[in-house]
């Protein structure tokens, strides 16, 4: 009895100190947070204008060597996938403002490049490592997230075009 | 607000199970059970019978199944409604618990023409301590200069004597970038406080104009 009580104390324990870990990190299947971030071009860009779409957030940084060619992947999925509803939102967790413009400029692409100086956003969404994406769904909920440098493939298009299937 | 609404979020199993029980509880006949349904579309057997034919109608045509999804409809679109109603209910009742009139504090936002300057971003601090940073995005511009009021911020005061100071950025006469800022010593006594913050354009001056405005 008494090795039953301390065994299910100990689970308790376990679950209490997990808990805040997988609950910062898995954010899948949840409602998106809600942000507005300025772009490196001007004007602010706010997440919940744009429900009703398919909407993939991509975290990156000037310091990221693999993220230039993940940007430029995602401005091709964009092209091609903005008549179905996509849009993509590229988002850059640089503290220095002027490096991360530098950055948008050398790099250009077909979609908002915002800056998240205070770095609300990326820690909102448990961002660990770069480059990261996220998609979220027409209803606004976060659906994938990936971390992986050679995410954009066959099964990351797959999923993409899953979600755009998904009437509202 | 979204930590608002996460703290309702648990609520919501329960929210739709009070719809689901409220027409029994307000004495209304309870819709019909899964079993009992067919009456109505069963009806039409005995004529397909009478026919002698095993080609009977379609039930897609037939106007007494039609006329039961379309009751079902109505009763989906009370249950939308009834959930509206009760999200509305409990919104007011969760700003009445968070943001008690004794202590409560709104600021509002207004704009009015806008020449002069574009709104970007509005920053509010209440005895030094910024309580809001608000981006603008350019549909929310829009919606103010079409006359929109916006509630910028609501907040807890105890009584007595505060300052509320505003920034606000934008672009200014032509389209450079412009900081100016506003405050205002308000005095929060036992009844709710609200102030309004108004940007309009000074013609004569060619510049725009922040006012902060106390609504006794």
């Amino acid at each position: 009895m008494i090795r039953c009580i301390g065994r299910c104390s100990l689970l308790a324990l376990l679950l209490v100190l997990v808990q805040p870990a997988t609950a910062a990190a898995a954010a899948v299947g949840e409602l998106a947070p809600d942000f507005a971030l300025p772009a490196a071009t001007g004007g602010n860009v706010r997440l919940s204008e744009h429900r009703g779409e398919v909407v993939l957030l991509a975290f990156w940084s000037s310091r990221c060597a693999v993220c230039a060619t993940q940007l430029s992947r995602l401005g091709d999925l964009q092209t091609t996938y903005r008549s179905a509803g996509l849009t993509t939102l590229a988002i850059s967790v640089d503290d220095d403002i002027s490096r991360a413009a530098r950055f948008a400029r050398a790099h250009p692409v077909r979609f908002p490049m915002l800056l998240d100086l205070r770095k609300g956003v990326s820690r909102a969404y448990g961002i660990e490592r770069l480059p990261t994406t996220v998609l979220i769904d027409r209803r606004g909920r976060v659906r994938f997230l990936q971390s992986d440098e050679y995410g954009i493939d066959n099964s990351y298009v797959a999923q993409l075009r899953e979600l755009l299937d998904d009437p509202l | 607000m979204r930590t608002a609404i996460s703290t309702w979020q648990p609520l919501a199993p329960v929210v739709l199970a009070i719809c689901l029980v409220a027409p029994w509880v307000r004495g209304a006949e309870p819709p019909a059970t899964p079993g009992s349904a067919p009456a109505a579309v069963a009806a039409p057997a005995p004529a397909a019978a009478a026919g002698g034919s095993s080609s009977a109608p379609a039930p897609a045509s037939d106007p007494a199944g039609e006329g039961g999804t379309r009751a079902l409809d109505e009763q989906v679109q009370d249950l939308k409604q009834q959930v509206v109603d009760l999200n509305k209910d409990l919104f007011v009742l969760e700003e009445e618990l968070l943001f008690p009139a004794n202590t409560q504090v709104a600021v509002f936002l207004s704009m009015d023409v806008g020449a002069f300057f574009g709104l970007d971003s509005v920053t509010l601090r209440i005895d030094n301590r910024e309580v809001i940073n608000y981006l603008y995005t350019p549909r929310e511009t829009a919606a103010l200069l079409k006359g929109g009021v916006q509630r910028l911020y609501i907040g807890n005061l105890k009584a007595g004597t505060h300052e509320l100071v505003a920034l606000f950025g934008g672009k200014g006469p032509n389209d450079r970038d412009y900081r100016r800022g506003a405050s205002i010593k308000f005095e929060k006594g036992v009844g709710a406080k609200y102030l309004e913050l108004k940007i309009s354009d000074r013609t004569r001056r060619q510049q725009p104009e922040f006012e902060i405005k106390d609504w006794e």
